[in-house]
């Protein structure tokens, strides 16, 4: 287990080396400059290049790679060039809405393709079937975006319920926070449903055909006890890898969705990065982003011991 | 009120005054004193951005200017008809009669917002910042021999020749020459310490900046005046919001959920309007221009340039860009009517999409490959819209057109090199001086720089009277329509939206809320 660990831990870092890189690479290729965005559209061509020359821009790229690797390696992310403030900490701020809108979109996805998928798998062939398939085709097709813009239509903007944009002011309440994530949690929840729910139904449907299933109903047990004791739990090891690596995607930032409903979240960091140039902010944002892929990876594999005790590492 | 028509003292500020009357406003919001101001209340704004800085000197765009002219103050400010007015400097500066040396006396009793009182030592420290640090003020710095203390309370500035823009500059309120205190003069700047009606209280990235009212705040007496005069404080607090997404602030607007709301694209009027706020319209707001690069490249050819300026039809581009007649004006003069600055010289050049005689001068250009490259970007649609069809009609006219569309950040380096572009679009507010638009900058991307167009400029700028100075500025734009360093595409329009209970709210290209109050 411990050898396993180590493996794995030596594997995460070899795969922040090679993402670091890339970032840098590819980041430092595409044009723009974070000093001309900054100075704004009248600035003279000498003031953008002193502050090139002030922000360190304008030293050779290696030079500026290897200043980047030393940092990474005493852990230091870097130093925003728009915010002027550390990256962890740029990172820190955005933590909070962006754990509550993954913890809630997960709480809806995993409530809807849960019941979805069982019954689903349960009633195979049947009209319920069907229209589950139906519509967790239509729930992965349908943009994020246009789910978003039309939620806000109804909740925000003709009822009124909910708030379009934003995380609340700075007296904001939780109450308040969490209702700014409403919407976009449901926008989540059901677009990440679908796949949840079709890994569920797939999973379910094969552990169906199982003997010991056959087994235990013929023991007389009831089918309630069949499913939940006997074939959920032994569904389980595919269902926990979709939900990791939904929880990974939402942890990363759900761009689209956090841009339509102004949330201060990593993946509206990312982005204003990107448009900005922001380059420290970009490449530690994405290596956090990469490092909690592998951790999140990490867990699961982990817990399939806990799932499946034939599992051992 | 928005009348646009700067003084200029003398007989023609009768001539003026009856313009602006004459001119009137079609704003489909105004302030209104219905109900009797009160004090309190927060109100949000939503804005288009994060600012990238609250430093008021080292940028030039408006989102900072908006933001920060709520924290500092300038010597000067413009007043509702863009005449310059005292803000902290006492009255006007009383000028040499060489023209070479201003003196501005200071209020007396202005207090920063960490308590300490300004005086003469904090103004000369704050004005050398600003010809080291802002754009605006290297722009002065050229022209300028010292900035010192006259006194306790007057300050002294010695140019090296007549520079009649030079109280312009100190009134504007990007690039800005904000009074701070000298020994909080950083660069960058680590504490943000002014003396306007609210104070930085709170500055949480991408989520709010949160202004409280600064109750050491030292008002002008009077009344308001645009940016001038009395700044009344009513509202506890600001908050300015980002709000990136166009579509995002357009629902927020029509949900009511932001007291006011910035930027608005102009086809959400009607749905706005249906809304729970009020529209608020200005116009004319401000005016796009393709800009062309005269130091490198087909347009260094002024032959070629005319002959992109003929080939054009700006009615089509405003119609693609707006799409609505009640967005735009057709107007080729560099500045609408009602200012002194407006001629009636554009119309010989403007709108004309002659395609014949634009490819009369192509082929006398005799040119080996005549693509043009424009460059553009979507961050403003209009910009974009306004590039397609422009490219059109330059390939009827024997052009051929290679469009580069980028994002923002990619134009604004590559506008920085000759080599990479021929054409790029921008547009900019009306601003009340000339001075002030960027392209009398020979730094500015587009370069133009020609015997004739520094002899029109520095005459124009060293002129010592008002009424010269208009007749001057004549020259100055036939030298703009006959060399063709820009394009101006028309007049554009403005909109953004308030509440319902938020009035005091002056239409203006940078939104100020210090006489803002919010009603039941």
């Amino acid at each position: 287990m411990l050898r396993y660990l180590m493996n794995r831990i030596v594997g995460l870092i070899a795969v922040m080396f090679i993402v670091a890189t890339i970032v840098f690479v590819i980041i430092r290729v595409t044009p723009g400059d974070p000093a001309a965005v900054m100075l704004g559209p009248e600035a003279s061509q000498q003031d953008i290049a002193a502050l090139r020359t002030q922000l360190g821009l304008d030293r050779p790229l290696p030079l500026q790679y290897v200043t980047w690797l030393g940092q990474l390696a005493r852990g230091d992310l870097g130093q925003s060039i728009f915010l002027n403030k550390p990256v962890l900490s740029a990172l820190a701020d955005r933590a909070e809405p962006t754990f509550w809108l993954t913890l809630m979109s997960l709480l809806i996805a995993t409530a809807i393709a849960v019941p979805v998928g069982i019954l689903s798998a349960i009633k195979r062939g049947t009209v319920l079937d069907q229209s589950v398939l139906s519509f967790s085709m239509f729930t992965s097709s349908v943009p994020s975006f246009w789910l978003g813009l039309l939620l806000m239509q109804v909740f925000a903007v003709k009822l009124g319920w909910l708030p379009v944009s934003g995380y609340g002011g700075p007296d904001a309440s939780i109450g308040t926070r969490l209702s700014h994530l409403i919407l976009p949690a449901v926008v989540l929840g059901v677009v990440n449903s679908a796949l949840i729910t079709r890994f569920i139904r797939a999973s379910m449907l094969d552990v169906l055909r199982d003997d010991y299933v056959r087994t235990a109903r013929a023991k007389g047990l009831t089918e309630t006890r069949v499913i939940l004791k006997h074939a959920v739990r032994n569904a389980l090891i595919p269902i926990l890898t979709v939900i990791g690596l939904t929880t990974a995607l939402l942890i990363s930032g759900a761009v689209v969705t956090e841009t339509v409903f102004g949330l201060p979240g990593v993946g509206s960091l990312v982005v204003s990065a990107v448009l900005r140039r922001d380059y420290p902010v970009i490449q530690g944002a994405l290596l956090v982003i990469a490092a909690i892929y592998v951790l999140i990876n990490l867990f699961i594999d982990l817990m399939y011991m806990v799932v499946d005790p034939r599992v051992r590492y | 009120m928005n009348v646009r028509t700067p003084r200029l003292g003398g007989g023609l500020k009768g001539v003026l005054a009856t313009t602006a009357l004459a001119i009137g406003l079609t704003m489909l919001s105004t302030p209104t004193l219905a109900a009797t101001p009160t004090k309190g209340g927060t109100i949000s704004v939503a804005t288009i951005g994060e600012p990238p800085t609250l430093d008021p000197m080292s940028s030039t765009a408006d989102l900072v200017g908006i933001l920060t002219q709520h924290m500092f103050e300038t010597l000067y400010t413009f007043d509702a008809k863009w005449n310059v007015t005292p803000l902290l400097a006492e009255k006007l500066p009383e000028i040499s009669a060489d023209g070479l040396t201003y003196t501005i006396p200071l209020r007396t009793g202005i207090t920063f917002h960490d308590g300490a009182r300004m005086d003469a030592a904090d103004v000369v420290a704050s004005l050398k910042r600003w010809t080291e640090t802002a754009s605006r003020g290297k722009q002065a710095a050229k022209l300028i021999t010292n900035i010192d203390a006259s006194g306790d309370n007057a300050v002294r500035i010695v140019l090296k020749q007549p520079y009649a823009p030079l109280t312009a500059l100190l009134a504007m309120n990007n690039s800005a020459a904000v009074v701070m205190p000298k020994g909080k003069l950083a660069s960058p700047l680590t504490e943000f310490v002014g003396t306007g009606p609210y104070q930085l209280k709170a500055r949480v990235p991408d989520q709010y900046i949160q202004l409280t009212r600064f109750e050491g705040y030292k008002s002008r007496d009077g009344e308001p005046d645009g940016y001038g005069g009395a700044r009344k404080q009513y509202l506890d607090e600001i908050r300015f919001v980002p709000v990136t997404n166009a579509n995002t602030r357009i629902e927020s607007a029509v949900a009511g959920q932001y007291d006011y709301v910035d930027s608005l694209p102009v086809e959400s009027r009607d749905k706005v309007r249906a809304g729970r706020s009020e529209l608020v319209m200005l116009e004319p707001f401000g005016w796009p221009r393709m800009v062309l690069n005269t130091k490198q490249g087909l347009m260094a050819d002024v032959k070629i340039r005319q002959a992109v300026q003929l080939a054009l039809n700006e009615e089509d581009m405003l119609f693609a860009a707006f799409g609505n007649k009640d967005f735009y004006t057709l107007n080729g003069d560099l500045y609408p009517k009602g200012y002194p600055w407006a001629t009636q010289l554009g119309a010989k050049v403007y709108n004309k999409g002659d395609a014949a005689g634009a490819k009369k001068l192509l082929d006398e250009a005799k040119v080996a490959n005549p693509t043009i490259r424009i460059l553009t970007s979507q961050q403003y649609e209009f910009h974009y819209k306004m590039a397609l069809v422009a490219a059109e009609y330059l390939k009827v006219a024997g052009f051929k057109v290679d469009m580069q569309v980028v994002d923002w950040a990619t134009l604004t380096q590559r506008r920085q090199d000759p080599a990479l572009w021929d054409v790029f679009i921008t547009h900019s507010p009306f601003l009340p001086e000339p001075a002030l638009i960027d392209f009398p900058s020979k730094d500015a991307p587009g370069w133009w720089d020609t015997p004739r167009r520094n002899q029109t400029l520095d005459a124009f700028n060293q002129a010592r009277t008002p009424d010269e100075r208009v007749k001057l500025w004549k020259d100055v734009q036939q030298a703009v329509y006959d060399e063709v360093p820009f394009i101006k595409v028309g007049d554009f329009n403005a909109q953004a939206a308030r509440a319902k209970t938020l009035e005091g709210v002056t239409p203006a290209p940078w939104p100020y809320f210090w006489n803002a109050y919010k009603t039941k």
